[in-house]
């Protein structure tokens, strides 16, 4: 039996759009630097940020890309607080594939996100196991408030059919 | 320090990094991400996993990391791609390598990898690979800034 049916193909083309309450603020991406260890002062010495350039302290690139921040969404029985495309597919396991980030320009504490995520394609192939498995490529927008581009996010989500080859 | 002028084949300063339990809370907190598997002994263990499930995103942040401190504060990381190979656990140590394998008009282009390191040092199982990034020289800052 085919994993994509009809209510998976129909997800294809469809958005989801999520934006911040409030400015990004300088503490979120100096907390981001101290979480991953990374003490680049360009996060936290706004100084040292103007004297390369920047209008004051910016925040990890990939920061941005986190967008359960903006969501707003209510934790599930797993912990997990945010977006998540409402795929029924019995029998499979989730497998992140990878990410591909484009970044346009340096976050700024000021800006107010808007996360739009699309899911771009869902693909149905077979692995080298044998394993049939759903190939689902979403796509994230994160403009600031004037709708300017700050950095894109290609995502690959793979869901792979447990229970054998098929 | 000067920034470095960037070659075909330069190898990047690898960057290591043990990523304890305490970091990954922190991390989850700094990403709003409270998915239980990264941090919770219960569910760890009811999936059958040996540790707390680092989440793979960290990983683009720690190849960011590593970019930006050999190529300096005016350097923009404009695309960024990595695929995951492997779960990486709770106190386990990653290395970040990388080696220049393109040079253009003010930019310069990476292949990158993450992997395990093991107890001995020695290397371990591919956490993230393929990786590559393409980076600004010379501007701290993207072209959606001006």
């Amino acid at each position: 039996m085919s994993l994509l049916t009809d209510d998976i193909r129909a997800l294809v083309g469809q958005t989801r759009t999520y934006t911040a309450p409030e400015p990004f603020g300088a503490a979120s991406g100096r907390y981001f630097g101290l979480a991953i260890g990374d003490d680049n002062p360009l996060y936290s010495d706004p100084e040292f940020a103007r004297a390369h350039g920047l209008a004051g302290v910016t925040a990890p690139p990939t920061l941005i890309c986190e967008t359960n921040q903006y969501a707003g969404l209510p934790m599930d029985a797993d912990g997990y607080a945010g977006h998540v495309w409402e795929i029924e597919a019995p029998g499979t396991r989730k497998v992140r594939g990878g990410n591909r980030y484009v970044f346009h320009r340096r976050l700024r504490p000021e800006d107010v996100v808007t996360a739009t995520w699309s899911i771009s394609g869902i693909e149905e192939k077979t692995n080298r196991a044998g394993q049939d498995m759903l190939v689902i490529n979403s796509r994230a927008v994160y403009t600031d408030q004037d709708g300017g581009l700050i950095a894109e996010n290609d995502e690959t989500i793979i869901l792979v059919a447990v229970g054998g080859a098929a | 320090m000067s920034a470095p002028v960037p070659a075909v084949g330069d190898v990047v300063p690898p960057l290591e990094r043990t990523i304890s339990l305490p970091s990954m809370i922190a991390y989850a907190g700094a990403t709003w991400d409270w998915y239980r598997l990264h941090y919770d002994p219960a569910v760890v263990a009811a999936a059958g996993l040996p540790g707390p499930v680092v989440d793979g995103q960290v990983f683009g942040a720690l190849l960011v990391e590593m970019v930006q401190d050999w190529l300096g504060p005016e350097c923009f990381v404009r695309e960024l791609s990595f695929s995951f190979r492997n779960l990486v656990f709770a106190d386990e140590t990653v290395r970040c390598s990388g080696t220049v394998s393109a040079v253009g008009e003010g930019e310069v282009t990476l292949d990158l990898r993450v992997d395990v390191v093991e107890p001995d040092g020695s290397t371990g199982r591919a956490a993230a690979a393929p990786a590559t990034a393409r980076v600004l020289l010379g501007t701290a800052d993207g072209p959606g800034a001006a």
